[in-house]
């Protein structure tokens, strides 16, 4: 403090003694000192004392100093030393954090940096100012001019970007020094970007286009990878801030084959189980985790992730993160994430999903990866984290995949001959349902559940499931089960709502379902008592409401074939037991409830402690989609069995209908008109084919004729031969051979002419022939077409049936009704 | 996946000529009648064929709207190529071109190949700008010059990949620094993505670049 004392002291002349100037007094010298000296030593000694002063006297400094500040900025360019004075001392006032010297001021209050940013930045020209002196190359000042950037932006993030954005090349300049060859100003740029890029999708674009992807992996690289430093996580850190919610980047990321360059990066060496993890590489891991799932989170654009997911795949990604599931000495909150990143890479990819079931553990005899990834989840001594990362990463190996599912449900299927030694995914997840550990039956029931979701065909399979029952009395059913354990006492809350969404979901969509567990014995009055209790607390609240919702789902998908548990018994029942109001009031408990909306936010299980784990995505994708219905289907009845609303199809049924009726009706008309037509052609075929058999016997009879003609000219012929020799020898009278020459003329002639006409009936006959050859290829076309347009019919006639099966619960009402 | 070079592109123009459509249609070969506007700036890739080379193409589809203007200044410094779109059934957008011109001459660098682009070719009926003006003002400013159409697809292929031509035969020739990746072109790495020893080093390999004689 004597140092600094003294230090004014040399600036401003000595004071005189018994009177010490207070800080404002000085200030408010050295800010004199800045305006009007005219020496450049004198203004930069002004701003070194400022500088000094700005810790301790923030207040002070800033309130006074901030005009004469900008005016060394404008006017002293050129001298970097009195530049990087004023940019250092504007960064001291800006700063968010809180100086030690400052410590015991109680002036200072904690928005006091942002008070000043916003009063610096109300000049955008300032800040231009400031950005112009990252082109200075001088260290100091460019230093300076980074951290003074910096800390605007961490306190007024939306103003410094939208400013940073309109400054030209504002952006490109910034990431032009990240190629800057001296480490600490590559190493601030990179903080300063971070905090640029903080939900700004349009500079995170341009960013991205300023090859920061190909910047930050050579960064990666040259720093030692996951091995390095604080600089790795930095440059992690921007590149998450790149990805993440940004498709255009996310996109150029695959794209520019960056997906490859990330792979190698989780491939461990083999030493890493010797040393053990440093806690900066346990940072650099998670972030590189956090970077893969920014690229495949489900709330992306779908043809992103599924791009994503396959390049992922193929550049061995994938089976690095399963590598990683499967070696020992993994931090806990690494292996946690891991597995959400696995969870998240095979969602709904099929081949993925294949690789996964295909991963083994190296245990003895080896297990599939996903068995020894289950008996973490029922296991109560794991981390709640963990439990909740295997049992999101069992649903997402399951999202639309039925070979999976099926898989899953054989191996709880009596028929399946597996090894009783070996340890089988149904075995676990029943020994988890059946556990004493809450925990343990709340994840079993949702990873059964999710065997279950949009697959009819597994729903009817887990029917045919039996349980040995310890007295050696006969098997029960796994529904039974279910609904026995539901009605215990001992069974609490939390695994009571597991058994809820699980029997929900198997019920839905499956009539033959809802009749094995109408068959059951005191279900339905369990849950009539429920929903008739009514002092309890709000947790009791949220099962009262599924409940109701397991109730609906008893008529919505009831095929009427159980007697005394029909649709309308069931309403009744409802109507004179629990009354109509109280059903759907309760009903609607369901999506009030705080876990409703926390569980619909994203498919992953996100849980600060046990007793959150309650409802499920998928669970409330369900209650979501039929919730309205049910309220409406119960509301419609009526005290006598007869259902209220007019209408049994919603209009936008009933529309679709009528549009299908026309387009059938439609069609009836063009088929009749086709078959008429047909059939006209078919007469006109007839009468051709009459006409070409006349033809070709007048054919056969000219042909006769001509025979006959020329066998009597050969006679003619001969005739007069032999009268030649007849004159040569008995002379005879010259009048007879020439009577005989002119008949054999004659002969000729007509025969010429009889040739002549069977040429020209010959050729009519030709043409005949082909006018009936083209009518009956007509007719083929014609009875072809008339064949596509039945199938057409058909398959329109099936169309409608299909339809009208789906409209079928409400025209069964309607019917049932009118009954 | 591995490539001889990569090529930076912008698409810019006014708002509604069709540019994102012609990028649509020529990375994935479809036609989209009705079409968002542009937010910002999207992205886009696909792989052509030039003198027997893999090149690939990044192509940028800025919005044409005044007020992403300074936003999407930002990106032509870093672009190799830039499609200059106007729609030939709207005279303002042809009337528009010189400023575009203006803005990216000044703001890219000096060897970035511009291809003037009249889109729309499918409505002939409404045309207002005719295919010979089109020529003239590219034969005046020193642009390739074609006629598109985002919907028929017609020219659609021969646009982009002109351009990349032209860019192709300027780096033959030794015009631009194919170092800088600021000028937007970048060497392929012959890349080995299996292998982890490697991750793909600045590999200016000398796989391409015979363009001496």
């Amino acid at each position: 403090m004597e140092f600094l004392k003294s230090g004014i002291k040399t600036v401003l002349g000595s004071t005189e003694p018994g009177q010490q100037p207070s800080a404002a007094e000085t200030v408010e010298k050295l800010v004199d000192r800045v305006y009007s000296s005219t020496l450049l030593e004198d203004r930069r000694d002004a701003c070194r004392a400022l500088k000094a002063l700005s810790r301790k006297y923030r207040i002070e400094v800033g309130a006074q100093g901030m005009p004469p500040l900008v005016q060394v900025l404008q006017n002293d360019g050129q001298d970097a030393e009195i530049i990087s004075y004023a940019l250092d001392t504007l960064c001291n006032i800006v700063t968010s954090e809180e100086f030690d010297e400052e410590a015991d001021n109680p002036a200072v209050s904690v928005n006091v940096g942002e008070q000043f940013t916003e009063m610096f930045i109300k000049s955008p020209e300032h800040v231009t100012l400031v950005m112009g002196y990252l082109d200075e190359y001088d260290f100091r000042v460019r230093r300076a001019a980074i951290q003074l950037i910096t800390s605007l932006i961490a306190n007024k993030t939306r103003e410094l970007q939208d400013l940073v954005l309109v400054s030209p090349m504002g952006v490109s300049k910034l990431m032009d020094l990240l190629t800057d060859s001296r480490e600490v100003i590559r190493n601030d740029v990179l903080l300063l970007l971070i905090e640029l890029t903080k939900g700004n999708s349009n500079i995170q674009k341009i960013v991205a286009f300023e090859n920061a992807f190909d910047r930050l992996f050579d960064i990666v690289r040259e720093e030692g990878c996951s091995d390095g430093g604080i600089v790795v996580e930095d440059c992690l850190i921007l590149l998450l801030n790149l990805l993440k919610n940004n498709s255009s980047n996310q996109q150029f990321f695959k794209e520019g084959s960056y997906i490859q360059r990330l792979a190698p990066m989780f491939i461990l060496n083999s030493e890493l189980e010797d040393s053990g993890w440093t806690p900066q590489k346990v940072s650099n891991f998670h972030c590189m985790l956090q970077v893969v799932r920014a690229l495949v989170t489900p709330s992306n654009q779908q043809q992103v992730v599924n791009a994503c997911q396959r390049v992922m795949q193929k550049s061995q990604l994938l089976q690095a993160l399963c590598d990683i599931l499967m070696s020992s000495g993994v931090p806990a909150d690494i292996l946690t994430e891991t597995i959400n990143a696995v969870a998240e890479v095979v969602r709904g990819d099929h081949d993925n999903q294949d690789e996964l079931s295909r991963v083994l553990a190296p245990s003895q005899p080896p297990r599939p990866a996903i068995v020894v990834l289950l008996m973490s989840m029922i296991n109560e001594k794991q981390l709640l984290a963990l439990r909740c990362a295997v049992l999101y990463c069992f649903e997402c190996f399951l999202y639309r995949n039925s070979d999976g599912q099926r898989a899953v449900v054989q191996t709880l299927l009596p028929s399946s001959t597996t090894d009783v030694s070996s340890l089988s995914t149904g075995q676990l997840l029943c020994t988890g349902l059946f556990s004493t550990d809450t925990l343990a039956n709340w994840f079993s029931a949702v990873a059964i559940m999710h065997t279950l979701v949009e697959n009819v065909a597994q729903k009817e399979e887990l029917l045919r499931v039996l349980l040995a029952t310890p007295g050696g009395q006969r098997p029960i059913t796994l529904l039974e089960q279910c609904t026995n354990l539901m009605q215990q006492e001992r069974y609490r809350i939390q695994s009571k709502v597991g058994l809820l969404m699980l029997l929900s979901v198997w019920l839905a969509h499956c009539p033959s379902a809802v009749k094995a567990l109408l068959d059951t014995q005191g279900t339905m009055a369990y849950l009539t008592a429920q929903l008739c209790a009514n002092e309890h607390d709000e947790r009791e609240y949220l099962v009262q409401g599924m409940c109701a919702f397991l109730m609906g789902l008893c008529i919505q998908f009831n095929d009427n074939s159980l007697a005394n548990q029909r649709r309308e018994d069931i309403s009744q029942l409802i109507i004179k037991r629990i009354g109509q109001e109280t059903f759907c009031n309760k009903l609607g408990e369901v999506s009030r409830h705080e876990a409703y909306s926390r569980a619909c936010k994203q498919p992953q299980i996100r849980a600060k402690g046990a007793s959150e784990l309650l409802l499920d995505y998928e669970y409330c994708k369900l209650y979501k989609g039929l919730e309205a219905l049910i309220a409406k289907l119960v509301s419609g009845f009526d005290v006598d069995g007869i259902e209220l609303t007019e209408l049994t199809l919603s209009s936008e049924a009933s529309a679709l209908v009528a549009q299908y009726k026309g387009i059938i009706r439609g069609m009836d008309g063009q088929i009749q008109s086709l078959q008429l037509s047909n059939k006209e052609l078919e007469d006109q075929n007839d009468e051709l084919k009459q006409q070409i058999s006349q033809e070709q016997s007048l054919k056969s009879q000219l042909a006769d004729q001509n025979t006959l003609l020329k066998a009597q000219l050969t006679a003619a012929a001969t005739a007069a031969q032999t009268a030649g020799q007849e004159q040569q020898q008995a002379a005879q009278p010259q009048e007879e051979l020439n009577a005989a020459r002119y008949q054999a003329n004659m002969y000729f002639a007509e025969n010429i002419r009889l040739t002549k006409e069977l040429e020209t009936l010959r050729q009519q006959l030709a043409a005949e022939k082909q006018r009936a050859d083209a009518a009956s290829q007509l007719q083929l076309t014609t009875q072809k077409d008339q064949e596509d347009l039945l199938e057409l019919l058909a398959d329109q006639e099936a169309k409608l049936a299909e339809y009208e099966t789906q409209a079928l619960p409400a025209n069964s009402e309607a019917t049932s009704a009118q009954r | 996946m591995s490539y001889a070079y990569l090529f930076k592109y912008i698409i810019i123009g006014d708002t509604g000529v069709g540019k994102s459509c012609l990028l649509l249609q020529f990375t994935d070969k479809r036609f989209q009648p009705v079409h968002d506007l542009t937010i910002g700036v999207e992205f886009g890739a696909r792989m052509i064929t030039i003198d027997g080379k893999q090149i690939k193409l990044q192509i940028w589809d800025t919005a044409g709207q005044e007020a992403f203007r300074s936003i999407t200044r930002s990106y032509y410094r870093g672009a190799a190529g830039a499609l200059l779109v106007y729609d030939i059934t709207r005279r303002e957008t042809f009337n528009h071109l010189t400023t575009w011109l203006e803005d990216a001459r000044q703001h890219s660098n000096s060897n970035m190949v511009i291809m003037l682009i009249g889109n729309k070719s499918d409505l002939d009926s409404r045309r207002e700008v005719k295919k010979e003006e089109g020529e003239a003002f590219a034969r005046e400013h020193g642009l390739v010059f074609m006629e598109t159409s985002a919907r028929t697809a017609a020219n659609v292929e021969e646009a982009f990949i002109n351009t990349a031509k032209e860019i192709y035969e300027k780096i033959q020739e030794g015009v631009f620094d194919i170092n800088n990746e600021a000028n937007g072109i970048k060497i392929g790495q012959q890349a080995t993505p299996t292998n982890p020893a490697l991750p793909g080093s600045g590999g200016a390999g000398g796989a391409v670049n015979s363009g001496c004689c």
